[in-house]
């Protein structure tokens, strides 16, 4: 090949229904290659053949010449450790079946449904019918559950969590809501521990968030919002840890993963916790990431270049109270969004988790104060990292760690792809351009959910492939760049 | 002089010995300073040509309401349905009077809020109250933001009415006028204005904070600091750098030399969520009492947005004081009212974005 | 017309006002804003001049009255009425610049009714340019000026606008309009 040739994606035409058939034959040349699993970037060819990787080369010296990172990235397939599939309960909102596909359209080839469906993951017959439903979609993207921590999520009686381990969850939530009481968080790390299995809390002392609505901060004040402390994340994150303390003693394989950490203050106590040796974990979003509450006020800017002060220097775009931007744990000021940047640059964070919550319309076209939380994001959050790699915030290689390599380890050996591209194995892979720009509008969005801060602004990276386990699962319409 | 007709008998009119050239002069002046807001939602984007073209236009409505007939017919034939989500009568009613006062078709409805949860999303709402013909549309609602909501589905103008703690722009417009007509020298530049209770509640206390150091006058917020929270932020930050106000919970340290005290309503759920002790407390350590009120300049105003709580914000013998202004923002209101309904029903239906940017 | 030929036509009107009323009793002069009040003072002292007597003047702001809203976005400004006196029964003369289509003259018309029931209403105008949409017509006019639709007339008083004269000009219809911005 000759040097400054283009990368070339070469796969024969498609026939029939694209999605979920084995890739036959798929030779991605002069690509850059970034395997955060090898700790190895660069120029690179790859070749699949019958839905394996047949040969991964690492090309050098005036064979690299012309490949660089502006170009088509190839990178193993994105696991998104928090997403929510409202199947079974809120089909209206996503099913399995868009879900995947949403997924898959976004890079991912691996996700983690949520229990707080309607019935709740908390029993083995639930697991199934979700199971029999992502079968059914055809979809080749792996989907894994997370049980519930306490029956029907209500925080009194602890779920069986013995029975939904050997049903193969990758741990245990109540997400949508904290374990709110002390006791059971101690009990269901203790016992889950016995499985090796960690319980994911979502950080939140309710009692100090009873209404709240937006950031306590600038912003909730003069919009006239009722405020959503960070305190209450913070003494939330720090009482899960105090336990955490306790509960090693007993159970040393015991692990805490706290999902969506959106303060400063948080982010801190787990780096504290981490080098003290305490066994947790956690997960940021691309939207704690990207934004500040400043979205709120009709401001529409990155939140490393927000102020704080929208109405002092005339960021105000859009108008205010967007309920696309109404999320929990709100969208906060930006020395938070920027700890969330440090923590993933510094491995705080392990992963980035979309906590893809996807809504109807109904459920968002109301007043601010009544719209239910959650942005539909599991397609833009390869975007919104790229965009901080532009802006000189993050490298590519953390960026695609934490969408990879950083959320294998927290899965262990539970998901199938736990190695990256390696020769012999099914090919697990995504495909993007980081020069193509994509415009995410309810026709290019694939799940159901619109409810997206980024409808109608255009995000780098656009996917043009994404393999699971060998099979096709998302191909960009051909020769199309303006619509994904 | 020689009449060429005999004397007819004219009845003898107190305007006879008055003087022939009126007061009211063609002097020169800009002829169109162009209103361009399709609704007025809060009064933070308004500039300071927006605030001077309210007032006066709200001095040309004072006249019309001291007419023998205060009715003109500048909105004849055009529909203007008030939507309130809040129970209000004096609001509510206010801007009946102001409508009717233009001529306008007046549909007037008190929703309450179990409309919502019987189903009828605020959406629906707008959306059926367009089709039965609202052209314009004055809204109240307990939820900050919904007016925004409303502007971006309705096809017509949007006047708030206020919404939750966000904004009262009517409230704030009318309380600008009122001190601009009893002030000394008609302005509040510089002018020491204290808004003094429920802060952190307040819709009136906002959108005040927006209007007044638009004006250039200098805001005092004071109350107990559990109903101040947050404001220190913003008054340190500027929101808007040129806009800054002070925030107290000194009694003293608010009430000395003011120009204007305004007192803001204390509700009774502030102690059932714990922010206050009692209202009896309250009254005790920051009631405007006349005893307070002497620490205020001798001719300060003494304001309240309505309906008072006699005895616990405001003693009710400041109240009804020579320094009361309380019933002139009654009728000041009605004006103000009809002004920006006479505004908004220039700018031609469905042109513009939503008003916020 | 020169400012001496302005002069003159108030005089003229001045007295053809008193004329036909067949004396002061029961006149009144109002002023249509804007320069309808300086010229209603300018008659008033003609009369006060060869007559002897101060007619009452007011001046009236028809912006209210006008039958169409899409000019209060580009002229919002509202000048001022001032009737410091009672109407009915009385003779007013209105008194205005120009006299075009007639449209000014009706909204006065309705204003006035809405302040009482005068006995008479009379117009006087200083300029007359033709091209009348509905059926008015004034009792007293300083000067015809046939004009065309291309063309603008436009009065200047020395109180409102520093010198007397008439200018015409050619411009195209109509002026800028104030685009919303929401």
């Amino acid at each position: 090949m000759a040097a400054d040739a283009p990368a070339t994606v070469s796969a024969p035409p498609a026939t029939g229904s694209d999605v979920g058939r084995t890739v036959a034959e798929l030779d991605l040349s002069r690509v850059w290659l970034v395997d955060p699993f090898a700790g190895r970037e660069g120029a690179a060819d790859l070749v699949v053949r019958g839905g394996r990787v047949q040969a991964v080369t690492w090309l050098d010296g005036p064979d690299a010449d012309g490949v660089d990172p502006d170009g088509v990235i190839v990178a193993p397939g994105f696991i998104d450790l928090h997403v929510h599939l409202r199947e079974p309960g809120n089909e209206d909102a996503e099913t399995v079946a868009s879900g995947l596909a949403a997924a898959a359209h976004g890079g991912f080839t691996t996700v983690c449904a949520m229990p707080n469906t309607d019935p709740a993951l908390d029993d083995p017959g639930v697991l199934a019918r979700v199971r029999a439903a992502a079968a059914t979609s055809g979809s080749p993207v792996e989907l894994l559950l997370y049980g519930a921590v306490t029956m029907g999520r209500d925080g009194d009686r602890l779920a069986a969590l013995g029975e939904l381990a050997d049903a193969g969850v990758v741990g245990f939530s109540d997400d949508g809501a904290p374990v709110g009481s002390a006791t059971i968080l101690r009990n269901a790390l203790m016992y889950a521990g016995m499985a090796g299995l960690p319980i994911v809390d979502h950080a939140e002392d309710s009692t100090a968030t009873e209404g709240a609505e937006a950031n306590d901060g600038l912003v909730a004040t003069v919009l006239g919002l009722r405020g959503w402390p960070a305190a209450a994340e913070i003494s939330a994150v720090a009482r899960d840890l105090a336990i955490l303390v306790d509960v090693v003693r007993d159970v040393p394989a015991a692990r805490l993963h706290l999902t969506h950490l959106s303060t400063a203050g948080a982010l801190d106590l787990v780096r504290r916790a981490k080098a003290a040796g305490l066994p947790v974990t956690c997960d940021v979003t691309p939207h704690h990431l990207g934004l500040t509450d400043e979205w709120l006020a009709g401001a529409r800017r990155w939140a490393w270049d927000a102020s704080g002060d929208p109405w002092g220097d005339g960021a105000i775009e859009s108008a205010p109270y967007s309920t696309t931007v109404r999320v929990n744990p709100p969208l906060r000021a930006p020395q938070d969004a920027a700890a969330v940047l440090t923590a993933l640059a510094d491995g705080t964070a392990d992963a980035l988790a979309t906590d893809h919550a996807p809504h109807t319309e109904v459920d968002k076209a109301v007043e601010f104060g009544l719209a239910a939380n959650g942005i539909s994001g599991v397609e833009t959050a390869l975007g919104v990292l790229l965009a901080a790699v532009d802006a000189g915030r993050l490298s590519l290689g953390r960026a695609i760690a934490a969408l990879t390599s950083g959320p294998a380890i927290i899965l262990g050996g539970r998901s199938r792809r736990a190695t990256g591209l390696v020769e012999g194995a099914p090919a697990d892979l995504v495909v993007f351009d980081r020069s193509d720009r994509w415009t995410p509008t309810a026709e290019t969005i694939r799940s159901r959910g619109k409810n997206s801060p980024w409808l109608g602004r255009p995000l780098a990276g656009r996917v043009l492939l994404t393999v699971a386990d060998g099979r096709v699962a998302y191909e960009a319409p051909e020769g199309d760049s303006a619509q994904a | 002089m020689n009449p060429a007709a005999p004397d007819v008998a004219r009845e003898p009119t107190a305007t006879e010995a008055a003087p022939a050239i009126p007061a009211v002069d063609a002097a020169p002046e800009p002829q169109s300073i162009p209103w361009r807001h399709r609704h007025v939602l809060d009064v933070d984007v308004l500039t300071a040509d927006d605030l001077d073209l309210v007032m006066r236009t709200t001095d040309a409505m004072r006249e019309v309401l001291e007419r023998p007939i205060a009715k003109v017919p500048a909105l004849r034939g055009r529909n203007v349905t008030i939507l309130f989500y809040e129970a209000s009568t004096r609001t509510r009613v206010s801007f009946e009077v102001a409508a009717k006062n233009l001529s306008a078709d007046v549909v007037n409805i008190a929703a309450s809020t179990s409309s919502v949860t019987k189903g009828e999303s605020l959406v629906d709402t707008i959306r059926t109250v367009e089709a039965l013909g609202a052209q314009m549309l004055v809204m109240r609602h307990s939820v900050s933001g919904a007016p925004y909501l409303a502007a971006e589905v309705f096809g017509g103008s949007v006047l708030n009415g206020g919404d939750g703690w966000h904004a009262h722009p009517t409230q704030a417009l009318l309380d600008l006028y009122t001190m601009r007509q009893e002030l000394p020298g008609g302005s509040v530049e510089g002018r020491k204005v204290v808004i003094l209770g429920d802060v952190l509640h307040s819709r009136v206390a906002r959108s005040n904070i927006w209007s007044l150091t638009a004006a250039g006058a200098d805001v005092w917020l004071c109350g107990p600091s559990t109903l101040l929270r947050g404001f220190e932020a913003w008054a340190a930050r500027g929101a808007a750098a040129s806009r800054r106000f002070h925030v107290t919970s000194s009694i003293d340290d608010a009430l000395r030399d003011a120009d204007v005290v305004m007192a803001l309503r204390i509700q009774r759920e502030r102690m059932a969520s714990g922010l206050l002790p009692s209202l009896r407390e309250y009254a005790a350590r920051f009631g405007l009492t006349r005893q307070r009120l002497a620490a205020a300049k001798p001719d300060a105003l003494v304001m309240h947005p309505g309906p008072m709580n006699e005895g616990v914000e405001i003693a009710p013998d400041v109240a009804v004081s020579a320094q009361s202004r309380i019933t002139d923002q009654v009728t000041n209101g009605v004006a103000v009212r009809m002004a920006l309904l006479y505004l908004l029903a220039g700018v031609a239906e469905g042109r513009g974005t939503v008003d916020g940017r | 017309m020169t400012p001496d030929e302005i002069r003159r036509a108030t005089i003229r009107m001045s007295h053809e006002i008193v004329e036909k009323q067949a004396g002061t009793a029961g006149l009144v002069l109002i002023g249509i804003q804007r320069r309808g009040v300086p010229l209603a003072r300018r008659i008033a002292a003609g009369i006060l001049e060869h007559e002897g007597v101060e007619v009452p003047v007011g001046a009236l702001d028809i912006t209210f009255y006008r039958d169409d809203l899409s000019l209060i976005a580009q002229q919002p400004v509202v000048k001022g009425t001032e009737l410091p006196f009672d109407l009915n029964g009385r003779t007013v003369v209105l008194v205005d610049d120009v006299l075009y289509t007639g449209r000014t003259i009706r909204a006065a018309m309705d204003a006035l009714v809405d302040f009482g029931r005068p006995q008479a209403i009379r117009l006087a105008v200083l300029v007359d340019r033709g091209h009348r949409e509905l059926p008015i017509r004034a009792d007293h006019v300083g000067k015809n000026v046939p004009t065309s639709r291309e063309e603008q007339v436009q009065v200047q008083l020395e109180e409102t606008d520093g010198t007397d004269g008439v200018v015409i000009s050619r411009v195209p219809e109509p002026a800028v309009t104030a685009e919303p911005v929401g």
